[in-house]
């Protein structure tokens, strides 16, 4: 430390620092005692990994000197830090391939954000109203395990829950193996756009219960039925970096891109061929194109194995998927059918890619088994330009706990008097914003006595919670991720601390292993840290050189990937069961009353709203509408004009779930029977910059599921939509117009 | 010969995604203003994608294109500058002296482009989000105009270190923040003097053009159009 700092810090801290510590000043001021391996002006870039999603894509983040506002033991003072300045893609990184996406982009504001939670947190008032009062660490955790070996002590440890993300990391595992040591149920995961569909197909279809991964630099076709796969699906900074090769990074190839989906989305607009289907049909225009293709010769029906045998009639030729019969059901006409069908069994190698609404039908299981049927008779499957399955890491030797049951489930368990949960523990999970109204999900957690969040923020999960145990930001802690997909070689991200802790925070991982080492009886986990639990896997796995250091490597690099010794492979997924996907979708609500298809989808600036926090993000224009700080719905503009309504204008949309009122966007990128509405805002309780902005449309969503995976049909949902009002401000665009020639077609008009 | 830095875009592999929006305002220092104000035109972005419909549903097209201060060779924004604060550099930028602006417009005004952008507050950052705040970027104030710089930062610092070890400067190794973070890689920055440049290659391409070109402002960015054939 310089004498110009030391003297700063003594003119900011000396006077408490004296008064607090009775006669001791120097023990409180060594707390404040600078970083010493950073040199000012000098940056160094470190790795580090992006929470915001599951794509788990590698970072680099330039770290430099800073100074910085600390509390220490309630007393302020500033003092320098190394400190993040900026994230970029890991250029080694086999995800990210040094892009990185705008939400990864903005993550960097997780960590500085004015409204994170600083320290553990109690509640003072009435649960839901962000009261809290400051605790210590220590009555913190002590209040933690007394509600833990309470339970234990009346041999009731089945009366805890524990909500999570899904996700595949160290962290799931950790969470996973305490619970099932500890005697509780399996973490509950829930995520709005989940994919547990598309899961459960490929595990009947080809043996993989997981995402798939695309080998976009090789194909020369892909079609994809509504996997928005440059924006918010699977893998985006992978595959968009895959769709620039397939594009334009083979000389004189450039690979053909067809969309299918009712309302263009951002991947969509860059598709060669956009095919608007009706909603819930892009299943029977998968197996169209199959039948086109099988009857022009193009392949034999066999070529299709086991995805084959998914589907009812393949063998015979698919005799009920002729283009005519098609054309009616999914309003694609049957010359189109039949070229496009041509296009991809002659433009081999070709992929077809499905997620999104198509699958969040009730029928979604039959449309993805169509469309990994389709890909099994292109000879797609694990061939170059096609889909791969990333070779999955076993992480951690012991049994699993017992299956959860779903967030669904549990709601109506709590109410209904059959699951009597006594404590849940929340960590970034938010499932009373993104769980439909009718599964009563907020008055099930208001009758569990006991909640304890490990969230960064207050929102309306973490707002109900007794006690906030907030984690470090993933720049201030060990951060890893698993990705099941976006590699065709395996692939683990992991990274150290990339800066100390800004707060009185402390890492999820290490307090439930400090938790389990302290209950009364204690859970014995075979790690001291979370990071030993992290390394023991990294040193089962092959260093890159003979000799080299495979945990040493990837800590440097932010990631190790390659070929999986035999022991650490998961095995393929048996699936013995065969449902009966049925193929016709089922609506909520009738269409003589409620005339719309609603089709809600993840806002590219917060997926499921859980970004809505993040400034930059708010401020980014929407890639459709240009939109910022807002909440929109989307209405074909000959519709609008049918019923008056004019941009801006405020409109009410009503389900037989509920109501809400927003602004309209008039736009020709989607079909005259479906309103759409961004998921994202609409927070009643996340920062300064989310609280009370905008609507939160799965409100308006009914709890029509996919049978065979309990997921929420969040696309089949119809609504009915009258004008209300004039503009009201509320919809803030950053461009001027949609169209770039205006005056001139109105001058040719 | 000095350097003449050069911008190209592939439309055909730009998706949308808008990362180049943000990195720029993480690499530049650019505040966020705010609902309100944004409500009012006063959004700062020196890069947009920008987004225009063409035809009827269901012939319906969407085109994306990326617009940053185009570096003009002819910038209407320099010669309307009462006091040269937009001026044009030796390596051919458009350059903007904060400390010389006094924030009369004329050069946004002037600007056929849209991609100048006022400062109507001084920029704040919500504690403690300023530690974001990057150290090699001087923050504009009140009555200041701002603009792309195509990161002059990132220019200066690897030009000075190719000085430095005294040797060639090589082609990629200079890239802007919107660049850098482009999974699609649809923007190539580099030399238009270096004929061995991808983006001199790129930016004689058949398929090439300037936007707004008919203006005679002499562009330095290259836009490469979506291919229709499929």
């Amino acid at each position: 430390m310089d004498r110009r700092s030391f003297i700063k810090l003594t003119a900011i801290t000396g006077t408490s620092a004296t008064l607090a510590s009775c006669g001791n000043p120097e023990n409180a001021l060594i707390r404040f005692v600078p970083d010493d391996e950073i040199v000012p002006g000098i940056a160094v870039w470190k790795p580090s990994v992006c929470p915001l999603c599951s794509a788990g894509c590698g970072l680099t983040v330039r770290v430099m000197d800073a100074d910085a506002e600390v509390v220490r033991n309630g007393q302020a003072g500033v003092v320098r830090i190394a400190a993040a300045k900026k994230l970029e893609g890991g250029p080694l990184h086999p995800i990210s391939q040094g892009g990185l996406c705008a939400r990864g982009q903005a993550a960097i504001q997780v960590t500085y954000h004015p409204d994170r939670i600083t320290q553990p947190l109690k509640r003072s008032g009435t649960r839901g109203d962000g009261q809290y009062e400051a605790i210590t660490w220590d009555a913190a955790i002590a209040e933690l395990l007394s509600r833990l070996d309470a339970l234990a002590a009346a041999g009731n440890q089945k009366a805890l829950a524990f909500a999570t993300r899904a996700g595949s990391s160290h962290r799931h595992a950790l969470v996973d193996q305490f619970l099932a040591r500890f005697g509780a149920p399996g973490p509950v995961s829930f995520e709005l756009f989940g994919d547990q569909v598309l899961r459960r197909a490929n595990a009947l279809s080809f043996g993989r219960e997981q995402l798939p991964t695309f080998d976009l630099p090789n194909a020369r076709m892909a079609i994809s039925f509504g996997a928005d796969f440059l924006g918010t699906w699977n893998s985006p900074v992978a595959q968009a970096a895959g769709y620039g090769q397939m594009r334009k990074g083979r000389p004189g190839i450039r690979g053909a891109f067809v969309q299918v989906e009712a309302r263009m989305s951002q991947t969509g607009a860059n598709a060669d061929e956009w095919v608007p289907a009706t909603p819930g049909t892009e299943g029977v225009l998968a197996l169209g194109l199959a039948h086109a293709i099988l009857a022009a010769n193009l392949r034999p029906a066999a070529a299709a194995g086991r995805a084959g045998t998914q589907i009812d009639g393949w063998a015979a030729g698919l005799a009920d998927y002729a283009p005519a019969a098609v054309e009616k059901v999914t309003g694609v006409a049957a010359s189109r059918i039949e070229r496009i069908a041509r296009d991809l069994a002659e433009r081999s190698p070709a992929v077809a890619m499905v997620g999104g609404a198509p699958l969040a039908h009730t029928n979604g299981l039959f449309t993805a088994l169509a469309v990994n049927a389709l890909n099994a008779l292109l000879g797609s499957v694990e061939q170059p330009g096609g889909l791969f399955f990333t070779p999955r890491i076993t992480l951690a030797d012991g049994a699993a706990a017992p299956a959860a049951p779903s967030i669904e489930q549990l709601a109506s368990g709590i109410l209904g008097g059959s699951n009597a949960v006594q404590v849940l523990l929340v960590d970034g999970s938010n499932p009373v914003f993104t769980t439909p109204t009718a599964w009563k999900v907020s008055e099930a957690l208001a009758k569990i006595p006991f909640i304890a969040s490990f969230g960064s923020f207050l929102d309306e999960t973490s707002g109900m919670a007794d006690l906030i145990l907030p984690d470090h930001s993933f720049l201030e802690s060990w951060i890893e991720a698993v990705p099941e997909s976006g590699s065709i070689a395996a692939v683990a991200s992991v990274a150290p601390p990339v800066m100390r802790p800004l707060h009185q925070t402390r890492a999820m991982p290490d307090v439930l292993l400090d938790v389990s080492r302290r209950l009364a009886t204690p859970v014995a986990l075979p790690w001291e840290t979370f990071d030993q639990m992290v390394g023991a896997t990294f040193m089962k796995l092959a260093p890159a050189a003979a000799g080299g250091d495979a945990w040493g490597d990837a800590q440097a690099q932010g990631a190790w990937s390659g070929a999986l010794p035999a022991g650490l492979a998961s095995p393929p997924s048996v699936t013995e069961e065969t449902p009966q996907p049925v193929p016709e979708p089922r609506f909520d609500g009738d269409a003589a009353q409620y005339p719309f298809h609603f089709l809600p989808y993840p806002s590219s600036a917060f997926l499921d709203g859980s970004l809505a926090h993040l400034p930059w993000l708010q401020e980014m224009p929407d890639p459709i509408t240009s939109a910022m700080w807002s909440s929109w719905v989307e209405i074909n503009n000959t519709t609008a004009e049918r019923l008056g309504i004019a941009q801006g204008d405020i409109i009410e949309i009503t389900s037989t779930q509920g109501t809400l009122r927003a602004p309209a966007y008039v736009s020709p990128g989607l079909a005259p029977d479906i309103v759409a509405m961004p998921v994202g805002q609409g927070h009643r309780m996340f920062t300064r910059y989310a609280t009370g902005r905008g609507q939160n449309p799965v409100s308006l969503i009914a709890p029509l599921t996919e049978a065979s995976t309990g997921a929420v049909a969040w696309a089949a949902t119809r609504v009915k939509i009258a004008r209300v009002g004039g503009p009201d401000g509320s919809l803030i665009m950053f461009a001027g117009g949609d169209r770039e020639h205006p005056y001139e077609d109105l001058g040719r008009g | 010969m000095p350097h003449r830095w050069g911008m190209a875009a592939d439309l055909d592999r730009c998706n949308g995604c808008g990362a180049c929006v943000v990195a720029c305002a993480a690499e530049n220092n650019i505040s966020t203003v705010g609902a309100e104000q944004a409500a009012l035109g006063r959004a700062k972005h020196w890069i947009r994608v920008e987004r225009y419909w063409e035809g009827e549903f269901p012939d319906v097209r969407l085109k994306f294109r990326p617009v940053m201060c185009q570096q003009c060779d002819n910038a209407p924004c320099e010669p309307v500058c009462p006091t040269y604060a937009s001026h044009h550099t030796d390596d051919g930028l458009n350059a903007q002296v904060y400390n010389r602006c006094i924030g009369t417009r004329y050069c946004a005004n002037a600007c056929p482009y849209n991609v100048r952008f006022f400062d109507f507050f001084n920029p704040s950052w919500e504690k403690p989000l300023q530690l974001q705040l990057n150290p090699d970027v001087s923050l504009r104030e009140v009555g200041v105009m701002e603009k792309c710089t195509f990161c002059v930062q990132r220019i200066k610092a690897v030009t000075v270190q190719v000085a430095a070890e005294d040797r060639e400067l090589k082609d990629g190794e200079i890239t802007p923040a919107c660049v850098q973070s482009c999974a699609a890689k649809a923007l190539v920055f580099g030399d238009l003097n270096d004929p061995e440049s991808e983006v001199s290659r790129l930016s004689h391409s058949p398929r090439g053009s300037k936007l707004l070109e008919d203006l005679g402002t002499l562009p330095k960015v290259t836009y490469l159009p979506r291919d229709t054939e499929a």
